[in-house]
């Protein structure tokens, strides 16, 4: 007698492993960027109705609420890159018969990459603001 | 008295069974015990009509693949002393799969998902057999040694929620093995196999959960080749693309 049982995916089998909420908490950190891109744009379009409306909304920043906003993003956005660049030598694999360069050298140029790209953004925000304290 | 740990079997029994349901088997505890031990045991001393697959008893031939607590393992590699501290031993038949009698697996779909990545040295031109080996010098063989070492077992696929979603998704071990010819300096059938890649059931289907290269018994990591397919995928959009825009592409 031939009747297989078609086993269905849980809607729950996220959490039903160990291995399935790391990866989950991974895709989570998606949320905390796309809440932070939202309040972005928000003060960007503060920015085109006008000075008053735009110093409305840096004063709005300061509650304690999206201070713990901007330290979750932070926190996620850290986490999603350490873990990716973690993964990185895995997957861009370079070792041909002209071409060879070590896992642990592709790993440490993302890691180079990643710092020197965000001190240069850290940088450029110090130069900005000094340029607007002098004025 | 001998020591004695409890085995939770799922069982299912087309002729009788709707759904599957789980029978409690006490088995003497044993040091070297493995699970497929167990159900050796139960099979032979308790109850003859359990059915499960095993043969080589020794990681090889991968047909005894089943869940051990939620986990997909092979149950000749894994022994119940890693187990004394829980209270008992769940013993499933494969996530994802058809159960066609208590912890036996239609993997079928798996196979087929195999030969659809035209796993072997594919030549543009064939030499006769009498040209001898295609050489392969060591370095060569060691880019695709480990995604080679693939049993057939299924627990990646038991891994893998996407596979779970879809069963249309290719799947890690398929993915690996198309890779392991791809990278393989003998073959010239990447061009071939890219449609399978590029596929909606190909690489990029895979969310990199990660799952199926922790549970692989012969550390394949079918995740990473799955992975180093989506940028090879990425590079013949690229070369694709660039021939469009240079008026060199005849699709
Ligand atoms: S890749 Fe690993 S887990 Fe998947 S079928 Fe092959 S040996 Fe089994
Ligand atoms: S019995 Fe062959 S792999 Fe377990």
């Amino acid at each position: 007698m031939h009747k297989p049982y078609i086993q269905r995916q849980r809607a729950d089998w996220w959490l039903r492993n160990p291995a399935y909420r790391r990866y989950m908490l991974r895709e989570a950190t998606a949320l905390p960027l796309f809440l932070y891109t939202l309040l972005l744009m928000s003060g960007l379009f503060q920015f085109t109705r006008g000075e008053a409306a735009f110093l409305q909304w840096l004063e709005m920043l300061r509650s304690p609420w999206l201070l713990a906003l901007h330290g979750l993003a932070l926190a996620a956005a850290l986490f999603h890159a350490v873990t990716w660049i973690a993964l990185v030598p895995k997957i861009l694999v370079i070792d041909t018969d002209r071409l060879r360069v070590s896992p642990a050298a592709v790993k440490l140029a993302h890691q180079v990459g990643a710092v020197v790209c965000n001190a240069g953004l850290l940088l450029l925000a110090v130069l900005l603001l000094r340029a607007a304290a002098g004025n | 008295m001998t020591e004695t740990v409890t085995v939770r079997v799922q069982r299912y029994r087309p002729e009788e069974d709707t759904a599957p349901w789980e029978q409690s088997f006490e088995v003497p505890y044993s040091e070297d015990l493995s699970i497929l031990d167990a159900l050796n045991q139960i099979k032979d001393q308790q109850d003859p009509t359990l059915s499960h697959r095993w043969s080589c008893r020794m990681a090889i031939c991968g047909s005894c693949g089943v869940m051990v607590n939620n986990e997909p393992k092979l149950s000749c590699k894994t022994f119940l002393r890693d187990y004394r501290e829980q209270a008992a031993v769940t013993v499933r038949a494969l996530d994802n799969f058809p159960i066609e009698r208590d912890l036996v697996s239609d993997i079928s779909g798996f196979i087929d998902h195999l030969e659809t990545v035209q796993p072997w040295l594919i030549r543009s031109e064939e030499q006769p057999v009498s040209a001898g080996a295609y050489p392969q010098t060591p370095e060569q063989m060691q880019r695709y040694a480990a995604f080679s070492q693939c049993i057939n077992c299924g627990l990646c696929y038991a891994a893998c929620p996407q596979f779970g979603r879809d069963p249309a998704f290719l799947g890690p071990g398929a993915l690996a093995l198309a890779q392991r010819y791809n990278l393989d300096s003998r073959d010239e059938g990447a061009a071939q196999r890219m449609q399978w890649l590029n596929a909606g059931e190909g690489v990029w289907s895979c969310t990199f959960v990660g799952y199926c290269s922790e549970v692989c018994p012969k550390d394949v990591d079918p995740a990473a080749a799955i992975n180093r397919g989506k940028v090879a995928s990425d590079i013949n959009y690229a070369v694709n693309l660039l021939n469009i825009l240079r008026g060199k592409d005849d699709a």
